[in-house]
């Protein structure tokens, strides 16, 4: 069955004989399946992949949370934490690599420890978003650390503009409002506490934005 | 499939179709042409990427891609309405919004799909006025293939092959979006056995061969449908001629051989056909310069008639049948001598070969597909006949058909298999013997395999459709327990089922069945008294013989045991050498003749499914070489012997008139695709099974086969054997663009084995047997039995043939250099 | 005054304690279940759902119980798999009914596998909604521990494994087939059709493929049956909707209706509208991918599937946005074809070139470096599109594009001029 299209369990990984291919092309040795005394990998790390990988009827369906975990131990999805998740799950460095590029929250170049992705999108761009982007970039200067990118829909249109910073969303925000958040972020400090979406009320009840009248739920 | 028979209308014209098939095909053989990108059904499931194949089909009101869509009776279709039309001029724009448009200077330029396909269904110009994506201009995917991202057209393909084919999963497709492109991991090469498949595969110039870049156009080449001979898959080829030169070789499709596929050995190993180091006309010792062709075969004969009444020999390798045929005769009917052999060392005792190959035992290579269960045993594909490994992973994916693997080494196909086993080497007679317990449930669990045997046998019982994968060793000696396994199995009654022999040499099969064995000549009729190519060798030593032809053998190199060979050699009076490359064989020998490569030689040769196949001349011979059948024609003149053969027609005529079960075959019969003689009009006339009784002949071993000893306590550090890669020899040496791959002596060995012996991969050792030394370079190696090491044979330094004892298991110590 | 919602499947959600099984319980939680596992049949809990009407909240609106009865019964191991990709712009929905109330999405998905008689769940959640991720883990968590899943659910011998799965960033993945592939370990593209999942889906086996929404919505249908949820709503469009509001409204948000209530009332009366001396230009009914309606065209259409498609749009995700009189519809369409184009998966040619060259077309005439010409290609070439892809990610670009070219001719023409003007000076 086809792993690039269509339904099936994964292949049986058959790699390629690795006396076909060591040594023979100096230092740039195509990566097969890596053995796992090749890559040194931290035990908690493939404890974890292997119970994810226990999660699933077939083991390959384990990459994107087994990335999720490099990702969250190397700050970004490493060659080395993509061949170390490679050799837990047996599959080639080439085919995680294939996948973590597909998507965008994993990222397979070096970014910030903080990230800060403004939504862009339609409902956040007619309530300012491009502006709050340009906020969240000065404000953020040069600082390697702290990772700003404009994002598309994120799914709370109802807070808009919004932004999620290290995976929490916040919003409504005024442009002004970036200083304080990139400050907070550099102090080690709660992120604008009071802008969190977990703190926002339902759109109808008493007490969001606008104030709607409690409303009638339905009888059963 | 199911295969009921159903007709649809294509444009009105009604087709003949098989239900489940895809309406792309269907239409096809109606005539009905319907442009497609990414369909390529040897890549598996379709995956409707390009949208290039829509078409209307009553009663969907979207249009379908038809190379996805299965037919059905009564189906009403049209390709080329308004809507049709509009949709794919439509794509074609869409396709060409980010290629360039740069054919002039492509190398794909005048076989380009994506061309021919915007003349025939595009719009003529294209709208689009913005920027192009851009990449890199072409870069290296790998050492042979280049890769122009910017004329990649998603088709897929590509990545299906290395995902779905080969299964490396090395290329893979990076990004998303219209920014998705083809790449490796860490921007590493592309290094696999098969990868120049790919180059076969891309629609438009965006993966092409190093080896071919700019070297010609479509209009000013020929292409010449062949063979290849450089292993026992025989693949189906089509040489790209230039100036009567290969410029090229690709694929052609012949399911019952290839399924399509080339190794890149095939691919790339023709460069060595006009390598400095060929053999350009015939050489006689001592003199500068070559000699002239009259003189040559005068002196050949001279030596030959000059050596006493059967003390003459011949031991051929590369050859076809009609080679290896005039070879027996000249040394059967000209020489009086029944010493011919093939091969290297052993060889298969005749009544095994007429047993194991009984028509109701022989499977063919399509079998493998449609197998319930596959056992390969003593082999591993990917090195001894690559092709069969795609093959058998196919089945393996495809059908989920179990596969059993048991071997000395670990193989590539390991990691699909339902059991895989090592058995001790050398052993493989005993490990048959518990296997074939095993099977009929009569193991009394005090072998030494049993554990390991009954794995195997766990994988095939329930199986009725077994193909049985054979190395040629299993049979070295004795091919009884091969015979078992066949009975075990009930191979004989199952249809589907059979026995598939991997041999050494390429054309083994047809070599044997045209005479070139000790003790059978031409269809395996039976002959007595010949020695076997050890025989040959001790004979020479002991000046029981002192005549010799070598015909496209390298036993210096090739044969176990160099030093006994060197001087072996050394001690003959008298050494004819065919060969296609100066070595140090024919540094030794008395007259050397020039042999044709395979892609200038006609002859036959037969495939180890039986099939026989047409080698075809389709390039010219370099300097001064002359057809090979034609000089052992004259050289048996020569010897006072008329062949009656004048040409390479009447030489296969002549073989046919004397392998009873080729008879009636013709040149039509074999056309491009062969024929096997079990399928052809005189199968039954193929040897019945012998009489058990009558001796034996007996075969000079260096170490009986199957000897060999289970001490735990040793005085030697490892035992050792050795296995051919796939890259070693001249392919790589003379090959300049394959020359990377060529391997440096290493020794294989398990982390157990690592560990006992303080090693760690890339120390650099000796391995010390009986007084001579090599070095080898460690690697560590999952899979492997414990005690037993691998080197490989034929390397250019180093071989592990210099090692005394190798061709059974040697007992030998190791040293770290500089320790 | 405002016109009421009606809460069913928000009802209690401004308890924050709902999220917990104990809070759950305390409104009845989990009693759908107890009824379906051990008072009912597969085959009735089945006809329950047929009957009810329910029509996917997804984006089709095709009916779940007539979804469900497609995959084939017998021994093959099926699943089940919850659709909470909701990365449509617009669509806030999902997240809202996961975060305030897990505990009934997971009793609707228990129920539903026991009608497709599954034994694998999982939760497909965008890779974003990590908040909501791990509320749902913790409720799976508690589920489990209270034998509502696992093994031997409440002693009946039926077992069910639900894993929450999370995204990693790709609109793509909330397509089923994509889905299934992003599943399965892979890159998310779509996958042909057929086999649909129904026959063959998650790991080759039958599947079954629901938004979060549908699934909320299962534990009320079993527990009060089909007829009480046809009380709601239109004939073809039974049932309460939550839709997310946002745009140019004054109380962006979820509000949860009666389908087939008054678009407009939803807009100006629970959303607030525009405000600020501002009128409806035009809006999105079903989410970024439903071709944008004129205010005079939407407005007073009842909010409901069938009268959206009558209307030549959809209701899609039930997701409304709205531009006011402010809003430049040429930027808006720039804005939404970039997204499309940004996520395509690139897998099919007219989608994955379509978008590209479409955002091209599109940023030059919002610079000023585009002729009339380029307004009949743009418009050309969302007809390209539509219909020719493998999914429906490239019409869902082509059909609000396409309308809103055809819709706001003028518009565009006006910006290309005035943009060439300051080009030019
Ligand atoms: C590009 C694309 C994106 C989609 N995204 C979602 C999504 O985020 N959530 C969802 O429930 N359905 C989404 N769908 C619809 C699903 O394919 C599918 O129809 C739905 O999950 C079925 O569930 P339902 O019948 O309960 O609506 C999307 C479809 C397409 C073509
Ligand atoms: S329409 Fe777009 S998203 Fe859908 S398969 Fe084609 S390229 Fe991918
Ligand atoms: S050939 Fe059918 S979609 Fe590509």
């Amino acid at each position: 069955m086809s792993p690039v299209d269509g339904p099936g369990v994964s292949n049986p990984n058959l790699p390629v004989d690795p006396a076909l291919v060591e040594g023979r092309v100096p230092d740039r040795v195509p990566e097969q399946v890596p053995e796992l005394h090749e890559v040194d990998c931290p035990p908690d790390l493939k404890e974890h992949i292997e119970t994810l990988m226990g999660r699933y009827p077939d083991r390959k369906s384990a990459s994107i949370p087994a990335l999720w975990a490099v990702q969250r131990l190397y700050g970004w999805c490493t060659p080395e934490g993509i061949r170390q998740a490679a050799a837990v799950m047996r599959v080639t460095p080439a085919y995680l690599e294939s996948v973590a590029s597909f998507y965008d929250l994993l990222h397979t170049e070096p970014v910030g420890t903080h990230k800060v992705a403004v939504c862009t999108n339609i409902s956040c761009w007619m309530r300012g978003a491009d502006e709050l982007l340009e906020a969240f970039r000065s404000a953020a200067g040069g600082d390697e650390d702290i990772f700003v990118t404009g994002f598309e829909c994120l799914g709370a249109c109802d807070i808009a503009p919004m932004v999620s910073i290290d995976e929490r969303y916040f919003g409504p925000l005024e442009a002004a409002e970036a200083e304080t958040a990139i400050e907070q972020l550099r102090t080690g400090k709660d992120v604008l506490p009071e802008k969190a979406l977990e703190k926002r009320p339902l759109a109808g009840d008493a007490g969001s934005t606008g104030g709607v009248p409690r409303a009638g739920d339905a009888d059963a | 499939m199911s295969g009921k028979e159903i007709t649809l209308i294509v444009d009105g014209r009604e087709v003949a179709a098989t239900e489940g098939e895809m309406l792309h095909d269907a239409a096809k053989r109606g005539d009905v042409e319907i442009p497609v990108f990414c369909y390529e059904p040897k890549l598996g499931e379709p995956v409707g990427a390009c949208r290039m194949c829509l078409v209307e089909i009553e009663g969907i009101p979207k249009l379908q891609t038809s190379c996805s869509t299965p037919v059905r009776d009564g189906m009403v279709v049209h390709t080329r309405t308004d809507q049709v039309k509009h949709a794919q001029s439509a794509v074609v724009e869409f396709l060409l919004v980010n290629h360039p448009l740069d054919c002039p200077v492509c190398d794909k330029g005048g076989e380009c799909p994506l061309q021919d396909i915007t003349m025939g269904w595009g719009p003529g110009k294209t709208r689009f006025t913005d920027d192009k994506r851009h990449f890199q201009k072409p870069i290296e995917l790998s050492p042979l293939v280049a890769i122009d991202r910017e004329r990649c057209l998603h088709c897929y393909r590509f990545v299906r092959f290395s995902q779905e084919v080969a299964e490396d999963e090395q290329l893979q497709l990076l990004e998303r979006g219209d920014r998705t492109f083809v790449g490796t991991f860490d921007d590493r090469p592309y290094v696999a056995p098969f990868h120049g498949n790919i180059t076969d595969l891309c629609p438009v110039g965006a993966l092409t061969n190093y080896t071919y870049r700019f070297r010609a156009r479509p209009w000013d080449v020929e292409q010449a449908g062949s063979v290849c001979t450089l292993c026992p898959s025989q693949c189906n080829v089509s040489f790209t001629v230039r100036d009567e030169q290969v410029k090229r070789v690709v694929a052609r499709d012949n399911p019952d051989v290839d399924d399509g596929w080339l190794c890149d050995r095939g691919r790339y190993g023709f460069e060595m056909f006009a390598a400095e180091e060929r053999v350009t006309e015939p050489r006689l010792k001592g003199a500068a310069g070559g000699a002239d062709w009259q003189a040559a075969i005068e002196k050949a004969a001279a030596g030959l008639k000059a050596a006493g009444v059967g003390k003459v020999a011949a031991i051929v390798g590369d050859a076809s049948n009609e080679e290896g045929y005039l070879v027996q005769r000249i040394m059967r009917e000209a020489l009086d001598s029944e010493n011919v052999a093939a091969g290297r060392a052993y060889g298969i005792l005749r009544h095994d070969l007429v047993d194991i190959s009984q028509p109701a035992l022989s499977a063919r290579v399509r079998d493998i597909d449609a197998a319930d269960a596959i056992l390969v045993i003593g082999t591993d594909p990917l090195h001894d006949s690559p092709i069969l490994d795609l093959r058998i992973r196919k089945a393996v994916r495809r059908n989920g058909t179990k596969l059993a693997v048991a071997t000395e080494r670990p193989t590539t196909l390991d990691g699909g298999a339902d059991a895989a086993v090592r058995y001790i080497p050398n052993a493989t007679g005993a490990f048959l013997d518990d296997l074939v317990k095993s099977l009929s449930g009569s193991g009394d669990g005090e072998s030494h395999f049993g554990a390991d045997a009954s794995q195997i046998a766990d994988v095939l019982r329930d199986a009725e459709k077994v193909v049985v994968v054979w190395g040629e060793n299993v049979a070295w000696g004795d091919g009884r327990g091969l015979l078992a396994l066949a009975e075990a199995l009930n191979i004989a009654e199952h249809d589907g089922a059979g026995m598939l022999e991997v041999p050494e040499l390429a054309n083994a099969r047809g070599l044997r069945e045209v005479g070139c064995m000790p003790e059978a000549g031409p269809g395996l009729s039976q002959r007595l008294g010949g020695m076997g190519v050890a025989g040959i060798r001790d004979g020479l030593q002991s000046g029981e013989i002192e005549s010799l032809i070598l015909f496209g053998v390298d036993p210096i190199r090739d044969f176990p045991n160099t030093a006994r060979w060197k001087s072996a050699l050394a001690a003959a009076d008298h050494v004819v050498c065919f060969s296609m490359f100066e070595n140090k064989t024919t540094a030794l020998a008395d007259v050397v003749f020039p042999l044709e490569s395979h892609a200038e030689k006609d002859g036959t040769i037969t495939h180890p499914d039986g099939r026989l196949q047409r080698v075809r001349p389709s390039a010219s011979r370099p300097g001064d070489i002359r057809p090979n059948w034609g000089i052992l024609a004259e050289l048996s003149l020569a010897l006072g012997f008329d062949t009656g053969i004048s040409s390479q027609p009447s030489a296969f005529a002549a073989l046919a008139g004397e392998v009873p079960f080729y008879a009636g075959i013709t040149d039509g019969d074999i056309g491009g695709r062969g024929i096997r003689w079990q399928e052809g009009p005189a199968a039954a006339a193929f040897p019945t099974r012998p009489e058990p009784s009558g001796d034996p002949v007996e075969l000079v071993f260096e170490n009986e086969p199957g000897e060999t000893t289970y001490t735990e306590a040793r005085s030697y550090d490892l035992d050792v054997s050795t296995y051919r890669d796939l890259w070693v020899g001249p392919i790589t040496e003379l090959n300049p663009p394959l020359r990377f791959l060529s391997p440096r002596q290493t020794l294989e060995l398990s982390p157990g084995d690592a560990e006992r012996l303080k090693l760690e991969g890339g120390d650099e050792v000796t391995v010390s047997q009986n007084g001579s030394t090599i070095r080898a370079r460690v690697a560590v190696r999952e899979r492997m039995r414990d005690g037993t090491g691998f080197l490989i044979e034929g390397t250019a330094s180093d071989n592990a043939n210099a090692l005394p004892d190798l061709a059974g298991t040697i007992a030998a110590k190791i040293a770290k250099v500089g320790e | 005054m405002q016109m009421p919602e009606t809460r069913v499947l928000l009802k209690h959600a401004e308890d924050p304690e709902l999220r917990t099984l104990a809070g759950y319980k305390r409104y009845d939680g989990y009693g759908a279940l107890e009824k379906a596992y051990r008072q009912m049949e597969a085959e009735e809990v089945l006809k329950e759902l047929e009957d009810s009407g329910l029509r996917g909240r997804g984006g089709a609106g095709f009916s779940m119980g007539k979804k469900a009865s497609f995959l084939p019964r017998g021994e093959m191991q099926k699943y089940l798999c919850c659709n909470a990709d909701e990365s449509e712009p617009g669509a806030f929905k999902d997240r809202e009914l996961m975060q305030r109330n897990p505990h009934q999405l997971i009793e609707g998905i228990a129920i539903a596998a026991l009608a497709a008689d599954a034994g694998h769940a999982f939760i497909f959640i965008r890779g974003e909604y990590d908040l909501q991720a791990d509320i749902l883990d913790a409720a799976v968590a508690e589920a489990y521990e209270a034998g509502y899943l696992g093994e031997n659910i409440l002693g009946t011998r039926r077992d069910l494994e639900l894993v929450v799965h999370r995204g990693a960033g790709a609109y793509i993945c909330g397509e089923e087939t994509a889905l299934l592939d992003a599943l399965e370990g892979k890159r998310g593209n779509p996958r042909l059709k057929p086999p649909f999942p129904a026959v063959q889906g998650l790991y080759g086996g039958p599947t079954l493929i629901n938004n979060v929404e549908t699934l909320s919505n299962v534990p009320r249908i079993v527990a009060h049956g089909a007829e009480w949820f046809r009380g709601f709503g239109t004939e073809q469009s039974p049932g309460t909707k939550v839709v997310s509001v946002s745009g140019c409204v004054q109380r962006p948000g979820n509000y949860e209706v009666e389908l087939g209530v008054p678009t407009r009332e939803l807009i100006y009366e629970l959303a607030g509208g525009p405000g600020g001396g501002r009128e409806v230009k035009a809006f999105y009914p079903g989410g970024s991918s439903s071709p944008v309606l004129t205010a005079e065209e939407g407005l007073d259409l009842p909010y409901s599937f069938e009268d959206m498609a009558a209307a030549g749009s959809m209701l899609g995700s039930g997701s409304i946005i709205v531009a006011d009189d402010s809003v430049s519809i040429p930027h808006m369409a720039l804005r939404t074809a970039r997204f499309y184009h940004h996520e395509s998966c690139g897998k099919c040619t007219p989608c994955r070139e379509g978008t590209n060259w479409t955002v091209k077309m599109l940023e030059r005439m919002v610079h000023g470096e585009a002729t009339p010409m380029d307004l009949d290609i743009v418009a050309s070439v969302q007809e390209n599109i539509i219909g020719h892809c493998l999914c429906v990610l490239g019409d869902s670009m082509a059909m609000p594009v396409g309308a809103m070219v055809r819709k706001f001719r003028g518009e565009f023409e006006q910006v290309m001029a005035e943009a060439g003007t300051a080009v030019a000076a």
